[in-house]
């Protein structure tokens, strides 16, 4: 597709990548800009309302999530580098709302505008190469809550993305498309089991030799993540857009708090 | 069978430091994963034939009591008798009372599920009649005393040795390390119990309406073997498992074996209908179906109607990352994966099993494996807010959600948030990721690392660096 005019959209930054993981938004941020994208960061959002969804509290989920839906402007695409959260916009939401008849057209209106990083830059944009000058051997974990509601575009975004960087030598795991552990609530209230789950992930990820893991998602990155941080495991665990924006790393301090 | 399911966890940790489970289970779970996922792939109408299959499904269930009622018509017209049981009390009373009535004092029990979950062994006890498991993995399961870890295979979280250590203590054989070795053994013992037997027990697959016929598929032949050699047959099955029509067969068939076992069909597709008949060559004499409810119409009234499309294949629990890790015994009932995560709630009572649906991380693997489209992952949601409902969440986990709620309902109070978790977070870890949490979340930071909140979150630094132009 190629966009007539100027696209805008607003980064729908999710809660976690803002607190813990403010690289990542800048990365889809330059991402976005690199392609001539006008990006807004709309400040009054907080989170999706996945914590409570996800735990069944869902009285609490629509209170988060309707106020998720205020914070946006009412026009231009609403882009995440959180696949879960657009996840909760497509599949969570009708849940939710599936008895408020009118937050519930609101909210498809809404979902209808949003998406995953990969995903937009390439059904959206119709990015083939992000042009990233990132160079390493990189293997994918694809995270179990990427979308898969109505909006079926191009089959596989990421590892399409990743293909196309030239200093980029992507090398599949396998079972790249199994459970991490995560879980959100679950990585709490069973860690054992969790923890069980990533190990594998791991000797997978670690059996393919590659430099770096990417991932399109905000928990499963603090997951594997946080697992190779203990172990100081010889790879380095990236968000997908860090990848595709070519920086590894920004800097984290700068001026007065 | 009795739930045990409140002790998930604890029973979760147990498999977890097991190491010989943990080892049966990377082999055989990882074994029969690998042979259902090539299966289904080298399926070329999979899509297509789980699309029909699942609306059959529906389409069957909507009209559920008409067919069940030409079943029992067609059934009874062919010789068979039909009985019909509330619940796993008046089951029981039924199988003792059959058992009695035809003089039984020896029964060969092919693996099923519904007898397992009516307690059928209790009612044939009370009955006086002996009892043998022939299924091979039923029958070491039972010798060692531990609940089916699996739908499709009772002893699938047995290791040869384990199984070799059962034979020993139990009937007094010698060590031995291969399979054969050890199947030779239960087959002697069984066969000696399929010649004395007054009557075979089993489960169904399906029921077809149109016929009445009872359909048995195995892959070791012993379900076979009970239903035709002993004088009587005693088939136990729920409500759900009637499909309207022998055509409609086919497409089950090809979906339960691919996502069962990952081959095309099953070994043995036995189609029962009737007892034996003047000329027959074999066959029981005597035929009796009981069909359980057992909280099953309730289930098709409601929200959960879908569940009663599974057709226990057990795709869902070879798929599941969970299950994979813990096995089957923590789900403590009956059927355990996701699947037993979803029916166990509905049939034995949330109450009992309200751990069960947040055994799982929702991603999805078991509803992407199941041939008739179960949407579990979005049960096990839903069951989750039902315990809300049922008031069977701990009262912490609902100040916790209202203090979620509370900060995020408001961008200001989070930025607050944010900042005193950075400082606490700095102070303690002095810039590193933090290595320990307090409770709730100490479990988190056993074996992994949790990021200090940045010391300018994104839309701190968004501010800084473009203004607050937003």
């Amino acid at each position: 597709m190629d966009p007539k005019g100027p696209v805008s959209a607003s980064l729908f930054f999710s809660c976690s990548a803002d607190a813990f993981a403010p690289d990542v938004c800048f990365a889809a941020t330059e991402l976005l800009e690199r392609f001539g994208v006008k990006v807004g960061a709309p400040l009054s959002q907080t989170c999706c309302g996945q914590p409570a969804f996800f735990t069944g509290n869902r009285k609490e989920a629509r209170a988060v999530a309707r106020k998720l839906l205020r914070s946006f402007p009412d026009d231009g695409y609403i882009v995440t580098p959180s696949g879960s959260c657009a996840a909760m916009v497509h599949d969570g939401f009708p849940v939710l709302f599936r008895d408020e008849p009118r937050t519930l057209a609101a909210a498809r209106a809404f979902a209808e505008r949003t998406y995953e990083l990969s995903r937009f830059l390439v059904d959206v944009l119709g990015v083939t190469d992000p042009k990233s000058p990132f160079t390493g051997t990189v293997t994918y974990h694809e995270s179990c809550r990427l979308p898969k509601g109505p909006k079926a575009g191009a089959a596989d975004p990421p590892r399409t993305l990743l293909r196309s960087i030239p200093g980029v030598a992507l090398v599949e795991m396998e079972e790249a498309g199994r459970c991490c552990g995560f879980g959100g609530v679950f990585s709490v209230r069973h860690p054992q089991i969790s923890c069980a789950m990533t190990e594998r992930k791991i000797e997978r990820i670690l059996a393919t030799g590659a430099e770096y893991v990417a991932t399109a998602d905000m928990g499963c990155l603090l997951n594997i993540g946080g697992m190779i941080s203990r172990y100081g495991y010889p790879v380095k665990a990236l968000h997908l857009a860090q990848v595709l924006a070519g920086a590894p790393r920004v800097e984290e301090e700068e001026g007065p708090p | 069978m009795e739930p045990d399911s409140r002790a998930f966890e604890r029973n979760a940790l147990k498999a977890l430091s097991d190491k010989e489970l943990q080892d049966a289970l990377e082999n055989a779970v990882g074994r029969i994963e690998a042979r259902r996922a090539a299966a289904v792939a080298s399926f070329d109408g999979f899509e297509a034939a789980r699309e029909r299959a699942s609306g059959l499904r529906r389409e069957t269930l909507s009209r559920l009591g008409d067919h069940l009622a030409r079943f029992i018509e067609e059934a009874e017209k062919r010789g068979a008798v039909v009985h019909v049981a509330r619940d796993a009390a008046q089951a029981r009373g039924i199988v003792a009372r059959v058992a009695r009535e035809e003089g039984v004092a020896l029964a060969v029990r092919s693996k099923s599920t519904a007898a397992e979950e009516i307690s059928l062994d209790d009612a044939l006890r009370e009955a006086g009649v002996e009892e043998v498991e022939t299924d091979l993995g039923g029958y070491v399961a039972r010798l060692a005393g531990e609940p089916p870890s699996h739908i499709l295979s009772s002893a699938f979280h047995m290791t040869r040795e384990a199984v070799s250590r059962v034979f020993e203590g139990k009937l007094g054989e010698p060590p031995a390390a291969d399979a054969a070795t050890l199947s030779a053994i239960a087959r002697k013992r069984l066969e000696e119990s399929f010649s004395r037997a007054g009557m075979g027990v089993s489960g169904a697959n399906f029921l077809v309406a149109e016929t009445g016929s009872v359909v048995l598929l195995s892959n070791d032949g012993n379900a076979r073997a009970g239903a035709l050699l002993p004088r009587v047959h005693l088939v136990v099955a729920g409500i759900e498992k009637v499909v309207p029509r022998m055509a409609d067969l086919p497409v089950f068939l090809r979906l339960l074996s691919r996502s069962a076992s990952g081959q095309p069909l099953p070994s043995y597709v036995s189609i029962l209908t009737g007892p034996r008949r003047d000329g027959d060559a074999e066959g029981p004499q005597r035929l009796h179906v009981l069909l359980i409810d057992c909280g099953r119409s309730a289930i098709l009234e409601g929200k959960y109607r879908d569940a009663l499309k599974c057709i226990r294949c057990g795709a869902c629990l070879s798929a599941c990352p969970v299950y994979g890790c813990v096995g089957g015994r923590p789900y403590g009932w009956v059927y355990p994966g996701p699947i037993g995560a979803v029916l166990t709630p509905l049939l034995a009572g949330l109450s009992e099993a309200a751990a069960l649906p947040d055994a799982s991380t929702l991603c999805g693997a078991c509803s992407d494996a199941c041939p008739v489209k179960v949407p579990l992952s979005a049960f096990l949601l839903e069951l989750r807010s039902d315990t809300r409902f049922q008031g069977l969440k701990a009262p912490a986990e609902i100040a916790w959600a209202k203090g979620y709620a509370s900060v995020m309902k408001r961008a200001g109070v989070l930025e607050a948030l944010e900042r005193i978790l950075g400082e606490l977070s700095r102070l303690v870890s002095k810039g590193h990721p933090l290595s320990g949490m307090p409770y709730p979340f100490a479990g988190w930071t056993e074996r992994r690392d949790f990021p200090s909140v940045a010391r300018r979150p994104f839309r701190k630094l968004w501010k800084i660096r473009r203004g607050a132009r937003e």
